[in-house]
């Protein structure tokens, strides 16, 4: 399946599903914050959220800033 | 008001001085400032997750510190709408309702946008988050936010990042002495002096990140911040004497000194 994520082009290989998603790029599930098509998708809603082809997600996490 | 406790709308925070994670060499730098600083909260940015920079992601080093709670900031937002993103985005990983209002669309100057700000603030107060704003120096202003229900207001002592000091001082000292919330002042800060000067000023706490991740040893600097916070927060506490414009003796000026037949007339 063809992704945006974070910007760039991706091949989705999994079943679509976020968990599968953050498995394949190796991103910490507790760590990360999602959006979907520039909306938040809480991590209570990951279960029930199935990706779809040419989708934009951002996936984003605490760094250093003041 | 204790000298240790500060509140901002129902939390506690043993430690007036905030710090920001931001330009620290490593990880570890920033760790050792924070616990070095006494800090308990502390702000975060949100960036997109990069497997080549894993590192960076400080969700792990963070929650292993104990007393710290965590003040993620709306960096990069251009308006109100993306700030307000930003900051649902934010608390989704922070869990709490703290959040670092924050929108300056000038790179140059990084001056904060007063309307995008104020708009964002009344939408994220309803959407029940703590708001702590970064403002201008502005009392009018700073006022207008506490009336829609921020938590605090964070008026700037000059540009983040340039180590100018209390350049604001005059316009602070008026917001303080109207506001009924707490006063931070975030950015511009050099040093401990500055920090304490903010605290006797009336200040309720001060927001520190450049002068600590820049400085030669950022955990010995923590500390030392750490220590002007407190001085500052306990001179105010104590009661400044009053200025005069002529000196007024310490000492008793009697005149058992001159000398008997002594030619000088004094």
């Amino acid at each position: 399946m063809k992704l945006t994520v974070n910007g760039e082009p991706h091949e989705h290989q999994g079943n679509g599903s976020i968990d599968a998603l953050l498995e394949e790029l190796g991103a910490n599930k507790a760590h990360t914050a999602l959006m979907v098509n520039g909306e938040m998708v809480p991590s209570n809603d990951w279960d029930a959220t199935t990706l779809k082809e040419n989708d934009a997600v951002e996936m984003l996490v605490f760094v250093g800033g003041g | 008001m204790k000298n240790g406790i500060l509140k901002i709308g129902d939390q506690e925070l043993g430690s007036r001085l905030f710090l920001g994670t931001g330009k620290f060499s490593s990880t570890q730098a920033m760790l050792d400032a924070v616990k070095a600083s006494g800090a308990e909260l502390v702000t975060v940015a949100l960036r997109r997750f990069n497997r080549e920079q894993a590192e960076d992601d400080l969700y792990g080093p963070l929650s292993e510190l104990e007393n710290v709670r965590l003040m993620p900031n709306t960096s990069g937002a251009m308006n109100a709408k993306e700030a307000i993103r930003a900051a649902l985005l934010g608390r989704e990983l922070s869990k709490s309702p703290i959040v670092k209002l924050e929108i300056h669309p000038n790179p140059h100057h990084l001056l904060p946008d007063p309307i995008e700000t104020y708009e964002a603030a009344i939408e994220l107060v309803k959407q029940d988050f703590l708001v702590l704003p970064y403002i201008p120096a502005d009392p009018v202003l700073a006022k207008r936010l506490e009336d829609v229900g921020c938590a605090a207001v964070m008026p700037l002592g000059a540009a983040i990042g340039s180590g100018k000091g209390l350049s604001t001082a005059e316009m602070i000292k008026i917001i303080i002495r109207d506001s009924n919330v707490p006063v931070v002042v975030d950015a511009g800060l050099r040093s401990p002096s500055e920090a304490a000067c903010a605290m006797e000023m009336g200040c309720d706490a001060v927001l520190v990140n450049s002068a600590i991740a820049a400085a030669e040893n950022p955990s010995a600097m923590g500390a030392a911040f750490k220590t002007g916070v407190e001085a500052g927060r306990a001179a105010r506490l104590a009661g400044l004497m009053p200025t005069s414009e002529v000196a007024v003796a310490t000492s008793p000026l009697t005149s058992f000194l001159k000398q008997v037949g002594s030619d000088r007339s004094d």
